[in-house]
């Protein structure tokens, strides 16, 4: 079969070692003619050297305002295949698990209702359907629903939660990641669904500070695994990692505490200087585990750049014991941000994420606004600037 | 609503319960795995207190994947794996197997389908990246393109362990950042050097005129009037081509193929361990979009990576080593030239200066 | 909330977006403000205002737009 445009520049990129997205596309292209059409306008982009979707208008399945965005082509004369490509999220599976029959019919509607591609997965870890128009979306809505799936999160909304698969495989997870994500994602659908933030609002939860799902740099609320009590040490491993590695040099050298020395042959930790970061266990995983007074740090506050600049995660509570908790069905968490949403509702402004907020009003006001009182573990040190706001009513004691 | 059809209609159901598709040996094995070991870059063990054992292969794929593709996986799957498989945040698939006879059968046929096995430990993993020309309206260059580009050129990278510690590289095409670039050992940033163009006809028609000057972090959109009609001016003194007016007005386009490109990051790591998590900075300030294939951005990378692994010391991740070397010798050893824009004169300024006297010479 | 009350309510909150089309852009939230204070002599919860608006983009008597924020609008004629 001939190809309805030719792509001398799209084909550049099908040379080389790594596994190609333009083949891909094709592929696509191979069952779908408007994916055809696809091709088409990215060659044309290529080409022109700028991207050819047009801004505005809108696209979504009735009664929710998450969960799909529009796109419109500016030449829909020239590419009618994509005069509508819209994109749907499809909330993940936690910690992206699937089997080969669920995956077979995820992609089989992919074809049926849009252009046949997907993202797998999205940045913030929805899987992503391209190429929908608006007629179709409904049905394809609910032959995802029919299959146990529901659309993720979009708008100024809560986004789709997401997490690393932490108990799931990896030794070092301190928490659940998977099921306190699936709990939580459940308990807010509405918020997922209807917009009703003054912007984004994000959850991802990593298993310890390794953070594999990146939470740190971009949610809003940030659960990173964690321990209290000290950190078990197998003295036979750590002799067998002796023989291996230069052990002062690469794991206690580089403790950022500098909790680690040798006693004659045996690692001793002294865990209450210990901040958990990792690194040891890290490079001896056979010698060192976390401890059992397990759970999470929550830090507030990460953003990419958009609108004021971005930001990293502050700590606001150090230690969450999730499994507790989680026994409750969360109720303390659900508190805990039942406020920060309210204090939010009520302060914030259009497209201000609460990181930003925290900055305008300052992390004090918005302490005492979500009902947190100030502990050192916040700070990186205290205040060394002179210029105190003493409240009057404030009394020495 | 009184008719039957919408009763029926599923809402809020909410993400598929994973517990559906967890294999049987990690079912058993929750939440006790033992210890973890790397076999190759392209496959580990996991090791169960039970003593069981999970073996894993991770491939690298390019994200934006055909239904064939997905098919493809899911055959593997069943051969190898009775049909668990799963993906990571970097996009990469693993197959989750049992039986450690596979591995090697399972590889060879990754092999024939054009994939890679690799990605696993002191290597570059697959880069996270954004939606580009491809689709979306806002960006600077194309995303998939650049990273097919970079991804062919560091192949070697990605399938052997040869690396002082793990490099992770991100692609945005846009200062919104979809991808977590913010925080990468290399980042790779779609890039506007011009400010927004109004088009005043679509402007009272599209866009709200108070939500569209909130939306500039510099206080550079001011309301105007022309021809009696109200409209908004743009100080380009002050602009700094972030885009986010766009975002929320149509009516200001910022995407100009002669200025748009790319700029590079270093530098940014998300975990813990060790050193407190950081941003990403700057090194090269701008790099003019080149498709099909941007060889100078591959080159930049190239360069950072090259010298990273000649003067790292085993274990140190890119920023690590640079501020064990200081920038000054960073930008002696890769030639990247150090400009004004280097400096931060936005509203961190003040936390990135050198206050003290330390200094290399 | 009684019958009349919730009518009146939805009246409101439509007659408002369709007030300011075109001249102002109201965000859920503050759609929902502005209620509570509209309504405030019939001692209205935020909460009953909410699941009021709940109903009408359920109903899809407004839609939700998207402009770097998400907005309520009139749904377009045809859809
Ligand atoms: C209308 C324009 C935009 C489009 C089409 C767009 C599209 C996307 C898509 C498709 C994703 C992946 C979603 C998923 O996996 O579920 C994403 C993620 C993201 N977007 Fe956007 N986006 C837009 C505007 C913005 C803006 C204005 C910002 C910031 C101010 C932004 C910041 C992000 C970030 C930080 C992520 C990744 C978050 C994460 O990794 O969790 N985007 N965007
Ligand atoms: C030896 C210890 C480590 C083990 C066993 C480990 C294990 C894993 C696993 C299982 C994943 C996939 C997670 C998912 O998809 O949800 C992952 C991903 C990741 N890890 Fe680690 N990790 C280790 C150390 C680290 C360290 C030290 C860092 C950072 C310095 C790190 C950063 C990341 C990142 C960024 C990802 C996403 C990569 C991807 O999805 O391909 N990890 N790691
Ligand atoms: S964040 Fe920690 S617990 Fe989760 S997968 Fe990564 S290393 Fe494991
Ligand atoms: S986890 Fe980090 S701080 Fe704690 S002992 Fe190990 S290296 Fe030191
Ligand atoms: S980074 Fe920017 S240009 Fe790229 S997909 Fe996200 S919003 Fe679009
Ligand atoms: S591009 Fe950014 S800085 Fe420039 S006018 Fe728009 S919002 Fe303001």
């Amino acid at each position: 079969m001939g190809k309805k445009h030719e792509t001398p520049l799209l084909d550049e990129l099908k040379k080389g070692k790594w596994v190609s997205f333009v083949r891909e596309i094709e592929r696509a292209a191979e069952k779908s003619e408007r994916t055809e059409d696809l091709l088409g306008q990215v060659e044309q982009s290529y080409r022109d050297k700028v991207t050819h979707w047009k801004h505005g208008g809108m696209a979504g399945v009735k009664g929710y305002g998450a969960g799909m965005v529009g796109r419109f082509t500016e030449f829909p004369d020239k590419y009618p295949g994509v005069k509508e490509c819209h994109s749907m999220r499809i909330n993940q599976v936690s910690g992206f698990f699937y089997n080969s029959d669920v995956l077979r019919k995820i992609a089989g509607i992919a074809e049926k209702h849009g252009g046949g591609l997907l993202n797998l997965h999205g940045s913030t870890g929805d899987i992503q359907i391209l190429g929908l128009r608006q007629d179709e979306a409904e049905e394809a809505f609910q032959a995802y629903a029919e299959l146990g799936f529901d659309l993720g999160g979009g708008g100024s909304d809560l986004r789709t939660p997401s997490c690393c698969l932490g108990q799931a495989r990896c030794e070092f997870a301190n928490y659940d990641t998977l099921k306190i994500c699936y709990d939580l994602t459940q308990a807010y659908q509405d918020e997922m669904h209807r917009p009703l933030f003054n912007y984004k609002f994000k959850f991802k939860f990593s298993g310890c500070a390794n953070d594999c799902v990146a939470s740190a740099s971009r949610s809003d609320m940030a659960f990173i695994g964690t321990w209290k009590d000290s950190i078990k040490i197998n003295q036979d491993e750590v002799k067998n990692y002796v023989k291996k590695l230069n052990v002062q040099k690469y794991v206690i050298d580089k403790c950022p505490t500098k909790c680690m020395w040798f006693e004659e042959d045996n690692l001793v930790i002294d865990d209450p200087n210990c901040v958990k970061c990792m690194h040891c266990i890290n490079e001896m995983p056979k010698a060192l585990r976390p401890g059992d007074e397990k759970g999470a740090s929550i830090l507030l506050g990460a953003k990419a750049p958009l609108v004021t600049g971005p930001r990293m995660g502050m700590m606001f509570i150090p230690f969450y014991d999730v499994l507790e908790d989680s026994k409750n069905n969360y109720e303390w968490l659900k508190q805990l941000i039942s406020n920060i949403w309210d204090f939010w509702d009520e302060y914030g402004v259009t497209r201000e994420r609460i990181g930003e907020l925290m900055q305008r009003v300052g992390v004090v006001t918005f302490l005492e606004g979500i009902g947190l009182e100030p502990i050192p573990e916040m700070v990186d040190h205290p205040r060394s600037n002179p210029f105190i706001k003493f409240e009057d009513e404030e009394e020495n004691d | 609503m009184p008719e039957e059809a919408k009763n029926k209609r599923l809402t809020d159901i909410g993400p598929h319960d994973f517990h559906d598709y967890l294999p049987p040996v990690i079912k058993k094995n929750y939440g006790k795995w033992a210890y973890h070991e790397i076999l190759d870059a392209g496959s580990m063990v996991h090791v169960a207190e039970s003593g069981d054992k999970l073996y894993t292969v991770r491939v690298g794929s390019p994200r934006l994947v055909s239904g064939s593709f997905v098919r493809d996986l899911c055959d593997l799957a069943d051969k190898y794996c009775s049909g668990y498989l799963r993906f990571t945040t970097r996009n990469n698939v693993e197959f989750l197997l049992e039986d450690e006879k596979n591995i090697e059968p399972l590889k060879q046929d990754i092999a024939k389908l054009g994939l890679a096995a690799g990605g696993i430990g002191n290597v570059v993993a697959n880069i996270v990246h954004t939606q580009g020309w491809v689709h979306c309206h806002t960006s600077a260059s194309d995303a998939s393109g650049v990273v097919k580009s970079v991804m062919d050129d560091l192949y070697e990278y990605f399938v052997e362990e040869k690396l002082p510690a793990k490099v992770r590289i991100a692609f945005a095409c846009c200062l919104n950042m979809c991808g977590s670039v913010a925080s990468s050992d290399i980042a790779i940033l779609g890039t506007h050097r011009k400010p927004p163009r109004i088009n005043q006809e679509r402007l009272l028609n599209l866009c709200e005129i108070p939500s569209t000057i909130a939306a500039c972090p510099t206080n550079s959109i001011r309301p105007d009037t022309q021809d009696g009609k109200q409209t908004l001016r743009i100080n380009e003194e002050t602009c700094v081509f972030c885009g986010s007016c766009y975002t929320v007005c149509p009516a200001m386009p910022i995407a100009d193929p002669a200025t748009d490109g790319l700029s590079i990051w270093v530098g940014g790591k998300v975990s813990n361990a060790r050193t407190k998590p950081t941003f990403s900075k700057l090194v090269i300030p701008f790099i003019p979009n080149d498709p099909p294939r941007w060889p100078k951005v591959v080159e930049a990378v190239k360069t950072i990576l090259d010298a990273y692994k000649e003067g790292a010391e085993s274990g140190e991740r890119v920023v690590e080593w640079i501020e064990r070397i200081g920038w000054p010798r960073f930008f002696k050893i890769t030639g990247f030239k150090f400009t004004k824009y280097h400096v931060d004169d936005f509203r961190l300024a003040e936390t990135t200066m050198n206050y003290s006297s330390h200094t290399r010479l | 909330m009684t019958d009349e009350t919730k009518k009146r309510l939805e009246d409101k909150i439509i007659g408002t977006i369709k007030e300011y089309t075109g001249k102002k852009r109201f965000k859920p939230i503050d759609i929902v403000k502005e209620m509570e204070k509209e309504f405030s002599g019939d001692g209205l919860s935020k909460a009953e205002i909410k699941g009021t608006l709940k109903e009408i983009m359920d109903g899809g008597k407004l839609v939700y737009g998207y402009a770097g924020g998400s907005y309520l609008a009139i749904p377009e004629e045809g859809n």
